[in-house]
């Protein structure tokens, strides 16, 4: 792995064409924040704080109006993610036709709970809301290519292929390491992974389109919900530093 | 009314690549956008529209040419966007429609967009649409290059030009003035209203959001006539509905019929409920409505006869329930939707939302107390009206519909035994 902040400069400077050109579809610049944003994450794997200080010195926006922003959105990740992320729909039509069992499988298989990522940082679990896809339950996004009607055997053949590098979704990009979760709000003590203990056997025919394994997802719940419950969208700030080297990369790009 | 499906917008959707420009061509595309602009003035377009009886079908179902008669005649410029932030629980068909047949959402969308007068339509699409992003991606730079999207288009000197927009993941960026202040490169955050979007909207100019099937049924209303359109469906309830069924039937999918058919004649069209199982509720209009019972499955499914059985159509999700249904975890999986996607903005849905949750959670886990059962009525009773969008408002009515339905099912879950002395 590089170094990601000596590589930044380089890669706004490579950038910079791009965002001008999104700017100018827009009237007012700032209309520009999330493709900008989206353009960044798609290079470096998260949105980074060195790119949100450059979207802000490009759109002429403080640093903290950016992350407050930035931080408003599920799809943005101001921490670094695995290779794959994997987000599981549990909503309800999903979660009525099997959703749940499928849920159970990826935690059970992988040994890590929702918002968490593998200690190899291969892979980022997270059970999201409905992905408008309930005609093919259960349904996931894979770095957001669709996944439709999962069984344990399409799951196994996924995380095999994703193991050995070889499934067809390119993945995220690797600036930097990732944590045991990319939530801000990060606390060693609660992302301690493990299996879900109250996992339905998926091959149990009883189990099969029904709610099951409701014991391990209230078992994760908790555990995500104890830290972050009183904290919701606006949680702590990422610390913004060197403001000045950035400012003047864009400045002295704008002069020329 | 029989139970027929009858494709109109969803036409050739798995028989032809409707996103090959020559392909939707070759059906007809663009003919009425050229027709449009060369021989049309807005007005006849509105006029159209008004006739047709054509309804938002987004969720609000209020009427398209009433939403546009609004903007104010000053010297600001005019917006129109698309909104295709699809994310109302159990809603799928903007997401087909996007990645099925680009061409035809776009088409829809510039004739939106000449109707009011714009020069600058925008569409917003949900950010985990990314296939479906490259995808209309693709068709805006064809169309572009066929001299549909641009500056004097077809030599008659209207310029109109088309962005595209990606969310990133937020279910409120699809409540009109949240996806305003995302599309302004803002926190998706509601406004107050008023002012309504149509006098102070995007860069506080006059401004239409209207979802993708509502602006991609311009097309064919076009083509074939307001009168047409008008001919079918239910008395304030006309045309055609493309219906996200789901849940229990044998074949979940969209489902494009006349307004009107009734509940049971769509169970039967998406292949009735699984073998041997029957069907106990619907929520027909996605997380946001109420569950309607048996006394209710011959009703018409058009905007009157659903809100008259204490539901709303909404963005036309119907999500079929089966007798096996644990409808204290669908309680449960329903409010934690909203309590993770409320803004935060407004304390009742905030607040409200997350309590709720957490108690919901101890019945599903069996915990629940005999006083919770009253106290949850009265918690969601008072988060609704109390917020600056629908969103709070929307936690009540599918928690209320099952809790006076199937108490038993959470008194069953009432904790048995304490441990006080």
């Amino acid at each position: 792995m590089s170094d990601r902040r000596a590589d930044f400069p380089a890669l706004l400077a490579e950038l910079k064409p791009e965002c001008d050109a999104l700017i100018a579809q827009y009237e007012q610049p700032r209309s520009a924040l999330l493709p900008i944003i989206h353009l960044f994450q798609s290079r470096e794997g998260y949105t980074s704080p060195e790119a949100m200080r450059a979207a802000a010195a490009m759109l002429d926006l403080t640093p903290a109006v950016v992350e407050s922003t930035v931080s408003f959105y599920t799809l943005f990740f101001r921490r670094p993610v695995g290779k794959y992320v994997l987000q599981v729909c549990r909503g309800l039509s999903c979660s009525i036709s099997g959703a749940n069992d499928i849920m159970a499988y990826f935690r059970e298989k992988l040994g890590i709970g929702h918002l968490q990522t593998t200690q190899d940082g291969l892979f980022s679990y997270e059970e999201v809301e409905c992905l408008a896809a309930c005609d093919k339950p259960a349904c996931m996004q894979v770095n957001l290519e669709f996944v439709y009607s999962l069984t344990p055997a399409i799951v196994d053949e996924m995380i095999a292929a994703m193991r050995a590098g070889t499934y067809a979704t390119a993945p995220m990009a690797q600036t930097d390491a990732p944590g045991k979760t990319w939530q801000v709000d990060q606390n060693d003590e609660v992302s301690t992974g493990g299996k879900s203990k109250g996992a339905r056997d998926v091959s149990d025919p009883d189990n099969a389109g029904g709610l099951g394994d409701k014991a391990g997802v209230i078992m994760l719940d908790r555990i995500v919900d104890r830290d972050f419950a009183f904290r919701g969208r606006t949680s702590e700030r990422v610390v913004l530093e060197e403001p000045a080297q950035i400012k003047e990369l864009v400045n002295e790009d704008a002069h020329h | 009314m029989a139970a027929v499906v009858t494709p109109v917008l969803t036409a050739g959707i798995g028989e032809a690549d409707l996103r090959d420009i020559a392909v939707y061509r070759g059906r007809g595309g663009y003919k009425q956008w050229e027709r449009a602009v060369r021989d049309l003035k807005p007005a006849d377009i509105q006029a159209a529209c008004d006739a047709s009886g054509l309804r938002g079908r987004g969720g609000a179902g209020f009427p398209t040419g009433k939403k546009w008669s609004f903007l104010p005649n000053n010297d600001k410029p005019r917006y129109l966007v698309c909104n295709c932030d699809e994310a109302e629980p159990g809603t799928f068909k903007d997401h087909m429609l996007l990645e099925e047949t680009p061409h035809l959402v776009l088409e829809g969308i510039l004739l939106g967009a000449y109707a009011i007068g714009s020069h600058h339509a925008f569409i917003y699409i949900r950010g985990e649409f990314k296939a479906g992003y490259a995808i209309f991606m693709a068709a805006l730079a064809e169309a572009r290059k066929a001299g549909f999207v641009g500056k004097d288009l077809f030599g008659t000197g209207y310029d109109l030009e088309v962005t595209v927009h990606r969310g990133a993941g937020a279910y409120i960026c699809g409540e009109e003035t949240g996806l305003l202040n995302s599309l302004e490169g803002k926190r998706g955050e509601p406004r107050l209203k008023p002012p309504f979007p149509a006098v102070e909207g995007l860069y506080g100019a006059p401004t239409v959001v209207n979802n993708v099937e509502t602006l991609a049924y311009l097309v064919p209303i076009l083509e074939k006539g307001a009168a047409w359109f008008a001919s079918v469906g239910t008395e304030k309830s006309k045309g055609y509905k493309i219906v996200s069924i789901s849940g229990h039937v044998n074949k979940p999918g969209n489902y494009e019929v006349a307004l009107g058919t009734t509940v049971n004649e769509l169970i039967q069209i998406a292949g009735g409920m699984r073998e041997g199982r029957k069907l106990v509720a619907v929520q027909p209009g996605g997380g946001s409505s109420a569950c309607i019972f048996e006394e209710h499955f011959d009703c018409p499914y058009d905007y009157e006869h659903i809100a008259k059985a204490g539901s709303m159509l909404g963005s036309g999700a119907f999500l079929a329930f089966d007798e096996t249904t644990d409808f204290v975890a669908a309680a449960h999986n329903m409010v934690r939707f909203f309590a993770h996607e409320s803004c935060g903005q407004c304390t009742p849905c905030r607040e409200g939302g997350h309590w709720l949750e957490i108690v919901l959670r101890r019945f599903v886990e069996g915990r629940g107390l005999m006083s919770d059962l009253d106290m949850m009525r009265r918690v969601s009773s008072t988060i609704t009206g109390l917020n600056l969008c629908a969103l709070g408002d929307s936690i009540e009515p599918f928690l209320k519909s099952v809790l006076n339905r199937f108490p038993a099912q959470f008194e069953a879950r009432v904790l048995k035994e304490t441990t006080h002395v």
